[in-house]
């Protein structure tokens, strides 16, 4: 289960997680260690996104558009003749930047006008890629793209791809552990609450509020940049809306607001993805079944899981394993928020 | 003078079905409080029943009559999927409408295959004060105004229509008069599943349909119905018809590449002034 | 109750929870035919509550409810549609029956027929209470459970409508469930009370008694109550 049941046996949990984590890749086969690195990427965007959403009660249909500039400001500079590595900086630097700034105008919209914000600002970037030709290679897209590396050092094969993903996976759930835990932290969970009762005590709520929005976007252009490098090449179709809500709905399976939720969330969408298209492209299959049948189970799980724990998956065992507990020990403190705040996110839209 | 009257046109009318969708969302939204991203597959289905209907030789006008009708069946079944168990919060809702869509493709891939469609819509071109335009334009607008006009008369002056109002002016005091606010939330979804149907039938003749073309239908749908606060008909109309012109001329006097792009930008920059003008802006 | 006859409504130790809050505990209360009987407690004693599970808008957790006729409310806070007209407001209580013929409430608020095309939202409080029970008798009610009338309105407008109220009973002989906080206008006009605090039925019994009670006295009378 993954509530914590007692510091020393989470500690436990999170080692044998770790271990495995870093077991894995060699011992996949090849074609499941790409799916791995993926599962890292989408993690790291949805933490992002569920952070943004759990903590700061804000929207993002268009998270996948600081993927794509993620991807870009990694891979024009090392197309260049940069150093790759640089790109692991500019990546994320760039999109938090360009969130910034325009965090400042958007944020001031709310609920369903900041969803469309959103969605609107990613079909815009995704024009400007388009027609950016010079920069970007535009509709063709950006191809050759080096291998991520620093020297003599380089990533090319999938596990070493998969130890950088994971690598940033770490680095990113404890920032946002800390994040979740620091004094702005706390803050930030007033304001998915009630942004007024958050502005009455002082808390800076606009401020907060594009920081948060940065973060969730550096997050994404962190995940963006290893993606170029890791496939060499990139092209607007890359990064449609539906990639979007493929992270919005990881966000929600997992469950919003709870960290773990994130990897949950992308770990199962991507796999039940992958577990379809695998079967549909068993020889035997006509043609087309493979895009029907992985829409068709796509679509069925998201609507039973949506349907039958509305809150998502971390946060609906969390609270199971609270009611356990309830018996011996009072829930703590930390479950019975998560459990709260889930209940209340399922309203922010 | 004449090109400008003639993108005007064009952008009324392909503007008049965003208008369409958008009324969709607004409909369903108000009384269920969901925001249906299924609102764009009403549009393809459409398109998609009208071509079976009118290759199995039934006459233009019924072929499309019946597929608009059929999907709003379907658009009852999405509202009783979406709407699950009473209590469902609408993210979750939303999500499942989402699913929805995705689902359709499967059905539509199925029994469509997966290439773009289309079909013949009235032909020729109609001159009006020195400006040609094709007919199908002026079917499109002019059957938007009248199912607008139409829904108007249906929300305000009959006894079922005002009980959808009354749902979602105040859902507590609806349901004191004994008003099923879940049905009526699923009557939405069927009007709703009718608006979005008939923006496919209107606008297949002009754009071709593919199983997920309703991601675009949608995309300017919601743009239009956000316009109007995703409550006020009248303006999601408004913001339809701003959007389809804003499109038009953009494609017309520079490059339609940025057609869509452009339009939103100038829906957002027209959303951020409101809300810098009126403070925050609240649902 | 009048002895012998079968009561219009009754309810047998209620239990409503909202999560893990208790809303109300065990409630027994009754109503009989043409019968006028108050409610009164404090903010947050369940009053809403009761009325909101005895109209079927919340399921309780235990207990039984019967009610033999029809029930309309008058909502706490009136509630009527803001944006459509008086008519229409009044049109949409007969929704549970055939007959959305409006004369009768005309005839009984005279002073609604100049106001009928006009927007309830844009009506006075009192003009929009007469609209609320107006719309709450479209629905041909049996008993009509009536919560918080006097709510923000001025004195001289509580004492009209009450006397509607009074007039509807004796003359249609319809039971009438009054919820108040302002008990004085509750135990003058009801024949019976009952008082609920925190999710239970405190006291109950005819409205002469309860007057006379040194608690209710003094929590709901503010001090010695005088004829």
């Amino acid at each position: 289960m993954i509530g914590p049941r007692a510091p020393s046996r989470r500690a436990l949990v999170v080692a044998v997680l770790a271990a495995a984590t870093l077991a894995l890749p060699p011992v996949l086969p090849p074609e499941w260690q790409s799916l791995y690195v993926f599962i890292g990427l989408y993690a790291i965007v949805t933490c992002g996104l569920s952070l943004l959403m759990g903590f700061a009660g804000q929207v993002s249909l268009g998270q996948a558009a600081f993927y794509a500039i993620g991807a870009y400001a990694a891979a024009i500079p090392a197309v260049h003749g940069a150093p790759p590595a640089l790109g692991l900086l500019t990546g994320p630097v760039v999109a938090a930047a360009i969130a910034a700034a325009i965090g400042v105008p958007l944020l001031r919209l709310r609920g369903h006008y900041l969803a469309f914000g959103t969605l609107a600002f990613q079909l815009i970037v995704l024009t400007f890629i388009a027609e950016a030709g010079d920069l970007t290679g535009g509709d063709i897209g950006l191809r050759g793209i080096p291998p991520l590396g620093l020297g003599s050092l380089q990533a090319v094969t999938p596990v070493q791809y998969a130890y950088v993903t994971w690598l940033a996976v770490t680095a990113v759930f404890l920032v946002t552990r800390n994040v979740v835990r620091s004094r702005p932290g706390r803050a930030l969970r007033a304001l998915a609450t009630s942004e007024s009762a958050a502005a009455a005590a002082g808390v800076p709520v606009a401020a907060y509020k594009v920081e948060v929005f940065a973060l969730s976007a550096g997050y994404a252009g962190l995940a963006g940049a290893i993606y170029a490098f890791f496939l060499s090449y990139i092209a607007p179709g890359s990064f449609p809306i539906l990639l979007s809500i493929q992270f919005l709905v990881m966000a929600a399976v997992g469950g919003l607001g709870a960290v773990w939720g994130s990897l949950v969330g992308a770990a199962v969408v991507t796999l039940v993805v992958q577990l379809l298209q695998e079967i549909g492209s068993l020889p035997a299959m006509p043609t087309q079944v493979p895009a029907v049948l992985s829409y068709a189970v796509y679509a069925l799980v998201l609507i039973v899981v949506m349907l039958l724990l509305p809150s998502g998956i971390v946060p609906a065992l969390t609270a199971r394993a609270a009611r356990r507990r309830r018996d011996d020990v009072a829930p703590t403190e930390a479950t019975a928020g998560d459990d709260a705040r889930a209940s209340r996110l399922s309203s922010v839209l | 003078m004449t090109l400008f009257l003639q993108y005007l046109a064009a952008g009324i009318a392909s503007g008049s079905t965003f208008a369409l969708v958008a009324t969709g969302f607004v409909v369903i939204y108000r009384v269920t409080g969901v925001i249906n991203f299924a609102q764009g597959v009403f549009a393809v289905l459409g398109g998609f029943l009208a071509y079976s209907l009118l290759h199995a030789g039934v006459a233009h006008g019924l072929a499309e009559g019946v597929a608009v009708l059929i999907t709003a069946a379907i658009g009852l079944v999405v509202g009783l999927v979406a709407l699950g168990r009473r209590g469902t919060p609408p993210l979750a809702s939303l999500i499942v409408t989402l699913g929805l869509a995705i689902f359709s493709y499967a059905v539509v891939i199925t029994v469509w295959g997966d290439l773009p469609i289309s079909y013949d819509g009235l032909s020729g071109l109609l001159a009006i004060g020195g400006v040609s335009m094709q007919r199908q334009y002026v079917l499109i607008v002019g059957a938007a105004v009248v199912t607008f006009l139409a829904l108007a008369l249906f929300f305000g002056r009959t006894y079922l229509g005002m009980a959808l109002t009354a749902c979602s002016s105040d859902q507590r005091a609806a349901r004191l008069m004994g008003i099923d606010v879940w049905r009526m939330g699923l009557l939405a979804f069927a009007v709703g599943g009718a608006l979005g149907g008939l923006a496919g039938v209107l606008l297949t003749p002009l754009q071709p349909v593919q199983f997920d073309s309703d991601v675009g239908i949608a995309v300017n749908g919601f743009a239009a119905a956000i316009f109007g606060g995703l409550v006020r008909p009248v303006t999601a109309f408004a913001g339809g018809l701003v959007l389809g012109v804003a499109e038009a001329m953009v494609a017309g006097y520079y490059r339609s590449s940025y057609e869509t792009a452009i339009a939103l930008a100038v829906m957002l920059a027209l959303m951020l002034w409101q809300a810098s003008r009126r403070g925050p802006t609240e649902e | 109750m009048p002895e012998g006859s079968e009561p219009l409504l009754e309810v047998h130790d209620l239990v409503v929870r909202y999560g893990a809050a208790t809303a109300l505990d065990g409630v027994d209360l009754a109503v009989g035919r043409a019968e006028m009987v108050a409610l009164v407690g404090p903010n947050g004693a369940g009053k809403t509550t009761l009325l909101d599970t005895v109209s079927g808008l919340v399921a309780p957790a235990a207990g039984r409810i019967e009610l033999r006729g029809r029930l309309a409310q008058v909502p706490e806070g009136r509630r009527l549609f803001p944006e459509m007209t008086v008519e229409d407001n009044l049109r949409l209580g007969a929704w549970r029956v055939r007959d959305r013929r409006v004369g009768p409430v005309y005839e009984l608020f005279p002073h609604l027929v100049e106001l009928r095309r006009r927007k309830a939202g844009s009506l006075s409080c009192g003009e929009q209470q007469m609209v609320a029970v107006g719309r709450a008798l479209m629905g041909q009610p049996d008993l009509l459970a009536v919560d918080e009338l006097s709510l923000g309105l001025a004195p001289q407008i509580v004492d009209t409508l009450a006397e509607h109220l009074q007039d509807l009973n004796r003359r249609s002989g319809m039971a009438i469930l009054l919820v108040e906080q302002n008990a004085r206008l509750a135990l003058d006009i009801c024949s019976r009370a009952y008082v609920i605090e925190a999710g239970r039925i405190a006291l109950s019994g005819p409205s002469e008694q309860l007057r006379s009670s040194p608690e209710v006295q003094a929590a709901y009378l503010g001090g010695a109550y005088e004829e």
